[in-house]
């Protein structure tokens, strides 16, 4: 019998042929087959399409049942584009299958999959950060469409969503494929969500070779921030640094830094000479606060540890299949108490009734998870940011054992964060993901089939964040709070589709009709007491409070209703041709513009398929694409058309625009007038939006046109996309003149942008007879976008003057200033024209600030766009190796061409008075030294405007991923507990970096120094198949 | 399916359900809420920012010149980066526009109702332009040319409207709202926190000050306009109040609406809102170095200001020589800065200026335990800023009108727009200009004695008593009456924010402040490259991205 690795099926059809004779026969229906006068010691040789070809040899046996895998660079490798499945070969739009080899038997030491894809799917840009939920701060495919929320759409087992936290909780070994369609012909199926592209996953619902696999991987990891940590000054340092800028500035350092430090020095301005710097002995002069010197980021930081696991089981019987997968992770966060952790789940099942003409099923996804991430202090100043500037004299702890603040003058207003985070220890944020479908499929006719499905997307989020008193030198909190944020988030998606094939000869079609409806809805509870009296993580409830309470919430939704076909057309496996066209409805239009419509095309020509070809031995594969494609872009808020007026009774304005100068900012309608002082106000209503009934779709339109190729039998592979898009109407809310008044702002269809790239792939993989394989495959994108069209009331929201404005450049440029070096002496400045922020820089060792126009002062006009800070080119590039039972591999990537502010400049190359500084103004410019680029040191007079002195070449490439795996060999395992594989590895990720020679900071990726940085994680795993 | 895609908005209204008759009383309270829905970085009410840190009263204070550094480009007079941000000045124009449109909308409903049905139509009418006035008034003092909004125009029509009415014009437009008020308010209404004819006259009379010294393009005062100043008179009569006993009372929790509040922002605490409707326009300006307090240190007094407290032996003020000496300028081991024998004070500093070594807010202690004397270490940083403190927008920390939310304190303390005192002051000023300097001699001394029984509380609080204040013999001339007047202004509301308007008012603002820079400056290296322009520095800049919202339809002032 000859079966199919994939899922154990019978192959019919399958040839059998003994080697070096014209011997042969096909498998029956199934899988069976019988030869007979055959050499007993001859070899057979096991053909089908698809699969890979397999040689045994009889060695005398009678019955030889083989198992042929499939090959993984087959020519008829299915992908899913949307609603229906197609050859990959077939396939004309842009559309990155993901080789998901790479992804399997890894460490997921973040719990995402998507950062594990980082850098190796050309064409996919993935920003991350350090935080334990492995949650990314940024997804763009192919770059930037719109002004706004560029969120990629997911389509997980047929079932839309745009949250990527559904996407991070499924486990690696659940994934049956991803496909990234990249471009408007492959993704306009999705219309009106598919403007910043689509990725489709599907998930496995199957066995694969036996009727039950069990698989077990597990790792454990390691991580450390240490690599990426910035080298701040020590306490005395730090003195010295003050000392040199005061003097600088023609002030005693005493009178300003008196408190902290005893400055012995000879009270020359012109000559000042620092004979000692001591400690004042206690901060503030709190004697049980002795001096320290502390190292803030060894003081908050930690080793960070893993723990993952996942087990699977899939079943397959005659009418049935079953996948199940459970996963556990546990990441114990590098920032002291923080940390993560989640439980997820999936079942995905499925029967076949009525002589199988009827398959129902479902597909579920269910993850709990519970986050401590980093917390804030008193001033809310996250903590991350406060190991690297709070000043190393204030100790971690006081004599009495506690926690060390700022006492007296000197000091900035900024908590010990170490504290803060203790502090927030029992804070926590509860997310509860649950998604699926429930599907049926009927195949009405040999050809034609229906397929009805309800699908559901659930979030129920609540956040609980605990604020105790905070007693810390000068910063304190006296009254204790207790916040609860919950949010439900609701989607239900029903799709009922109609698929029908038809073959004419060389003539094949296939047609695709559908309907959708989704319906979100949104509800928020957000509630808050004062006044605790006693502070144990079991009190706050809000029960519990004494003091003032506060609630707030909202309400809202949207719906979506869309009629979709799509017409697939091949003829002789040469010419391929596709139209699809959706029409979307939305609640979130008016009636004037309800409905939009969103056609795309796509032609392709298998070049290698024509006869001047087909015997050629070094072309094995060769197609042609080109497509056109329209989608769309709802993204704005679920009732943005309408015209509103809302009371506002309680909130400010950092309810409805959450941002720290907002909680102090009263924007309500309420008001004491009658002067009591308290007790409920008198209220009234105000405007917050203009009615705008015309509000329409944005609109992106793309032209792409590609190439795949396969040469040498597919040895080498590759293809590369060129792609050329224009996004119109883009909805934007300008601001407006103040006069029209308070809440009469409304949405807009607005702006255009332009987008051009292209992403080309190239690997080479081969499988040498002495049991070695070897693999190299490398990707590179690059994309352009330019703003071509922006209202001048909305101009004025970005980059840019009138005269010189942000029209042809990329929404994500830098507008600065440039510079030239430092003045050498104060001849030299004189000499330089003067005025806007060169004033108080022209000093010897201060910053040459380039007269742009060359008018002879230095004022907002010389300021010129400088860069962007989103990368040119991406690339990847990925080696395997295997022997035997060993295999190994390494992935690095890295972006070129962008610049982006290099945080450490900040402090680094300039004295902040409250903040500690970086090693760096230790080699400050001074008379007698010269040859450096920091500039003489001072307190009053920094640089830091928007220049090339801040923003500087930030690319880099990353050692991302080192893995070394060892099987123990399959007879062995076999024996034990008839298991197919048993695999340790080791694995380091973000191991090393090279960073141009300007970029002095640490890690590249870390752009926030708010955020924790992204580790350096050491694995160790294990793979377990049975 | 049509229905499946009509979604109608939750928890929201049209303006259909709003413009109701019913409604028409909470949309007047919704405008009153208008004029103190300020911020930090965009205030309305409170003018520290934009007439105290202007002036040669205050530095901006806080954690080094890049804190808070559009404050900073204020104080150094260096506003020509075309790209002023978002803060303070955008900010504050967006606000008062804001409030206008409130005020525009009520009055567009209670204009439609008919008058037998709205018994208060007329008087609600009258407040609503009273404080759409207000609005423009204000901004008038920051940006001299604005555009007039009324209920009448459309959004198209707002559009079209410049800025560019005629000084004289603008303040006759403005004075037309307050005309109206005063013709159809009643002389107080029992809900204290609506204008009223009071307030209506008060702002008539500083109004017509302002409009009585007229200025040429280039902020040049060329004319003072008598008639004018004799309106000043008349309507400064017209005003009925009183002078606090206490001159810190002005100051103080517990005095809000008091005889000398004649128009005030309104402020609650405990009300329901999410964090109180308390004014934390002065947020930023708590004393920084003390548990005691929060956040920022911004707001400290110039040494300048501290000097101009000195008395002569007759306890008056000296006029010409208060600068050539400073005094409170070192500070001893123990965080106090001593004071040299000899030297007396106007007891006004002990409510206007923290300083080293005495009581602040008239207290020694807080909760039986903190330590209320200010102290060096209270500032945050005296090496660029020195360490005199503010104290007028202070309350002492217990204040059961405090709320701290973060780092920041606001209190439910109001904020005086005008009081008492200043309409007294307006009229002495408009009699010495109409030559009755005689007269006025017995105004500014009222000012005065009420300010020599203002000690007890900060004696009782152990301050040394080195006060010495007098009152003046009849002014011998209208030059030293002017000189006398304008000094009492500046101590009467010193770091209140007044001062950067009188300034300019009188013309003077590019002599005095570039007198005051240049003595200044070698004190304080902070201040080495400020220099005022006159011409341009007297106004802010009309924030840019409202010209190009408008497409170019606001004229900038000259100089930006």
């Amino acid at each position: 019998v000859v079966t199919s690795s994939d899922d154990g099926s019978p192959l019919p059809g399958t040839s059998v042929s003994v080697l070096g004779t014209t011997k042969g026969v096909v498998t029956d229906f199934d899988g069976n087959y019988l030869l007979s006068g055959v050499d007993s010691n001859a070899t057979l040789v096991f053909s089908y399409v698809g699969y890979k070809t397999l040689k045994i040899g009889i060695q005398s046996k009678s019955a030889i049942n083989v198992v042929l895998e499939l090959d993984a660079q087959s020519l008829d490798e299915v992908v899913l584009t949307g609603y229906s499945k197609e050859r990959k070969v077939d396939v004309t739009g842009a559309v990155t299958v993901v080789d998901l080899a790479s992804l399997s038997g890894q460490s997921l030491s973040s719990g995402n999959t998507m950062q594990s894809l980082q850098g190796s799917v050309a064409g996919l840009f993935v920003e991350k950060s350090g935080d334990p939920t492995g949650l990314n701060s940024r997804i763009l495919i192919r770059g930037i469409t719109t002004l706004g929320n560029n969120d990629p759409l997911y389509v997980i087992d047929g079932v839309p969503t745009k949250r990527q936290e559904v996407f991070a909780s499924i486990n690696p070994e659940s994934i049956e494929s991803i496909q990234v369609l990249k471009d408007a012909s492959a993704s306009s199926l999705y219309g009106s969500r598919a403007g910043n592209g689509v990725i489709v996953v599907s998930t496995k619902n199957k066995s694969k070779g036996g009727d039950v696999n069990v698989s077990f991987n597990s790792n454990f990891s390691v991580q450390s921030e240490k690599q990426q940590r910035y080298n701040m000054l020590n306490s005395l340092q730090r003195g010295q640094a003050l000392f040199q800028a005061s003097v600088n500035d023609g002030a005693d350092p005493n009178g300003g830094y008196g408190e902290i430090y005893n400055f012995d020095w000879n009270n020359n301005f012109a000559n000042p000479v620092l004979n000692n710097v001591t400690l004042q002995p206690y901060v503030g002069g709190d004697t049980n606060m002795p001096v320290g010197d502390t190292d803030w980021q060894d003081a908050i930081y930690k080793t960070g540890y893993v723990y993952n696991n996942e087990l699977s089981l899939a079943a397959n019987s005659e009418k049935s299949a079953l996948f199940i997968n459970l996963g556990y992770l546990k990441n114990t966060g590098m920032l002291k108490y923080t940390g993560y952790e989640r439980y997820s789940a999936k079942l995905n099942s499925s029967t076949k009734l009525f002589n199988d003409k009827l398959k129902i099923g479902v597909n579920t996804q269910f993850s709990t998870s519970n986050e401590n991430l980093a917390a804030a202090d008193v001033g809310n100043a996250p903590t991350p940011g406060l190991a690297i500037t709070l000043a190393p004299t204030i100790p971690l702890f006081d004599l009495n054992g506690n926690y060390g603040g700022p006492i007296g003058a000197g000091y900035s207003d900024r908590n010990n964060p170490v504290l803060m985070q203790y502090l927030n220890r029992w804070d926590n944020a509860e997310k509860n993901n649950f998604f699926g479908n429930v599907f049926a499929e009927l195949q009405i006719l040999d050809n034609l089939s229906f397929r009805s499905s309800v699908g559901i997307d659930f979030s129920d989020y609540k956040r609980k964040n605990i604020e105790p008193k905070v007693n810390n030198g000068f910063i304190t909190r006296n009254v204790n709070r207790l916040i609860f944020d919950t949010n439900k988030y609701s989607s239900i998606i029903m799709t009922n589709t109609l698929n029908y094939d038809l073959e004419l000869g060389d003539h094949r079609f296939s047609v695709l009709l559908g309907v959708e409806s989704i319906e979100n809805k949104l509800n928020t509870i957000y509630a808050s007491a004062d006044g605790f009296a006693v502070e144990s993580e079991s009190y706050f409830v809000l029960n519990a409070a004494t003091g003032a309470r506060t609630n707030q919430g909202i309400s809202s939704g949207n719906s979506l209703l869309s009629q979709f076909g799509k017409l697939n057309y091949a003829f002789s496996d040469r010419y391929l041709a596709s139209v699809t066209v959706r029409r979307d409805g939305s609640s979130r239009f008016g009636k004037n513009n309800r409905y939009g419509v969103f056609p795309a095309a796509t032609v392709g020509w298998r070049v290698s398929n024509e006869e001047f070809l087909k015997d050629n031995d070094f072309i094995s594969n060769l197609k042609l694409r080109a497509g056109y494609g329209e989608v769309g872009n709802q993204e704005i808020g679920d009732v943005s058309r309408f015209g509103l007026f809302e009371s506002r009774y309680g909130p400010n304005q950092n309810v409805f625009q959450p941002d720290f100068f907002n909680i102090y900012y009263n924007v309500g309608t309420a008001y004491d007038i009658n002067g009591n002082n308290t007790g409920t106000l008198p209220s009234g209503f105000v405007s917050t939006q203009a009615e705008n009934p015309d509000l329409k779709w944005e609109t992106t339109k793309e032209f792409n046109f590609g190439v795949d190729f396969g040469l040498l039998d597919e040895t080498i592979i590759g293809s590369f996309d060129y792609f050329k898009r224009k996004t119109s109407d883009i909805l934007i809310t300008p601001p407006i003149a103040s006069t029209i008044g308070e809440g009469q702002q409304r949405v807009l269809n607005g702006a255009s942008t332009e987008t051009n790239g292209w992403e080309f792939t190239l690997s080479y993989g081969k499988d040498f007879d002495n049991g070695l394989s070897f693999g190299v495959s490398t990707n590179f994108s690059s994309f352009n976008d330019k703003i071509t069209y922006l209202p001048e009331q909305v101009r004025a929201g970005y980059p840019g003057t009138a005269e010189n404005s942000i029209l042809g450049h990329s929404q994500f440029s830098i507008f600065g200033y440039k510079t030239d070096g430092l003045f050498q002496s104060q001849a030299e400045a004189d000499a330089a024209p003067t005025g806007g922020v060169q004033t108080g820089n022209s000093r010897p060792g201060g910053i040459r600030i380039v007269d742009i126009n060359n008018d002879g002062v230095i004022n907002g006009d010389d300021r010129d766009f400088i860069g962007t800070t989103l990368p040119k080119l991406e690339y990847g590039i990925r080696f395997n190796l295997a022997y035997k039972n060993l295999d190994a591999s390494i992935f690095g990537s890295g972006v070129a061409g962008r610049i982006g502010a290099d945080p450490y400049i900040f402090w680094n190359n300039f004295t902040q008075g409250r903040d500690n500084a970086g090693l760096g103004v230790l080699n400050a410019w001074t008379p007698t030294n010269t040859n450096t680029d920091v500039p003489s040191l001072s307190l009053v007079n920094n640089f830091t405007d928007t220049s090339d002195y801040v923003f500087r070449n930030n690319s880099y490439f990353k050692l991302r991923n080192l893995q070394i795996g060892y099987s123990l060999p399959i007879e062995m395992i076999n024996k034990w507990a008839s298991m197919s594989k048993f695999r340790i590895y080791v694995q380091g990720e973000n191991l090393f970096w090279f960073t141009p020679k300007d970029y002095i900071g640490s890690d590249p990726e870390r752009t926030d120094v708010n955020r924790i940085p992204v580790p350096t994680t050491i694995s160790v795993g294990l793979n377990i198949n049975f | 399916n049509k229905d499946f895609l009509e979604y109608e908005p939750k928890g929201v209204l049209s303006s259909v359900n709003v413009a109701t008759a019913e409604n028409a009383e909470s949309l007047v309270v919704a405008a009153y809420a208008g004029i103190a829905n300020d911020e930090m970085v965009g205030p309305l009410t409170h003018q520290w920012v934009y007439g105290s840190v202007r002036s040669d009263d205050a530095y901006k204070g806080g954690g080094g010149r890049g804190d808070v550094d559009v404050v900073d480009k204020f104080e150094q007079y260096n506003l020509t980066v075309a790209d002023m941000g978002d803060w303070m000045t955008p900010r504050t124009w967006t606000n008062y526009y804001k409030a206008i449109s409130r005020a525009n909308f009520a009055l567009s409903v209670i204009n439609e109702i008919p008058e037998g049905e709205y018994g208060n139509k007329v008087i609600r009418q009258a407040e609503l332009r009273f404080l759409r006035a207000h609005s423009h008034f204000m901004l008038k003092l920051l940006f001299n040319k604005v555009p007039y909004i009324t209920e009448e125009l459309t959004q198209e029509q707002i559009l079209e409207t410049s800025n560019n009415l005629s000084s004289d014009e603008l303040w006759n437009v403005i004075a037309d709202d307050f005309l109206f008020a005063y013709n159809n308010l009643p002389q107080s209404q029992d809900e204290v926190g609506r204008a009223d004819k009071n307030a209506a006259a008060a702002y008539l009379a500083k109004l017509r000050l302002y409009q009585a010294y007229e200025q040429n393009d280039a902020h040049a005062v060329t004319n003072i306009n008598q008639s004018k100043l004799q309106e000043v008179i008349d309507y400064a009569d017209d005003v009925i109040g009183d002078l606090e006993a206490d001159y810190g009372n002005n100051f103080l929790d517990g005095y809000d609406n008091g005889p000398e509040s004649i128009w005030a922002a309104q402020f609650s605490i405990n009300d329901g809102t999410v964090v109180s409707r308390v004014s934390f326009v002065t947020g930023l300006n708590s004393p920084h170095g003390t548990g005691l307090y929060g956040c920022c240190g911004f707001h400290m007094a110039s040494q300048n200001m501290v000097n101009a407290f000195k008395t002569d032996a007759n306890g008056l003020p000296l006029l010409d020589t208060f600068n050539n000496s400073d005094i409170f300028n070192t500070v001893d081991g123990n965080g106090k800065a001593p004071l040299a024998a000899g030297i007396t004070l106007d007891p006004r500093i002990d409510h206007t200026v923290g300083i080293p070594g005495r009581p602040f807010k008239y207290r020694n202690t807080v909760n039986e335990s903190g330590d209320m004397i200010y102290n060096f270490s209270w500032a945050r940083d005296p090496g660029v800023y020195g360490y005199f403190g503010n104290m007028k927008e202070q309350q002492a920390p217990d204040c059961s009108c405090y709320v701290k939310e973060g780092p920041f304190i606001g209190t439910s303390k109001n904020v005086d727009f005008i009081r008492y005192a200043d309409v007294l002051l307006f009229k002495a000023e408009a009699m010495i200009q109409l030559g009755q300097f005689g007269p006025a001699t017995a105004i500014v001394n009222q000012v005065r004695l009420r300010a020599t029984a203002s000690t007890s509380r900060s004696i009782a609080a152990g301050a040394s008593d080195i006060y010495n204040i007098g009152t003046y013999p009849t002014f011998p001339s209208k030059e030293y009456a002017l000189k006398a007047l304008k000094f009492e202004r500046r101590l009467e509301f010193g770091m209140e924010g007044p001062r950067f308007f009188d300034l300019v008012r009188w013309g003077e603002a590019e002599s005095v402040l570039n007198g005051y820079l240049a003595v200044e400056k070698t004190k304080r290296d902070f201040l080495s490259n400020a220099h005022f322009t006159a011409g341009r520095d007297e106004y802010y800049p009309i924030p840019q991205r409202e010209i190009d919202f408008t497409g170019g339809l606001y004229q900038q002032n000259p100089g930006y």
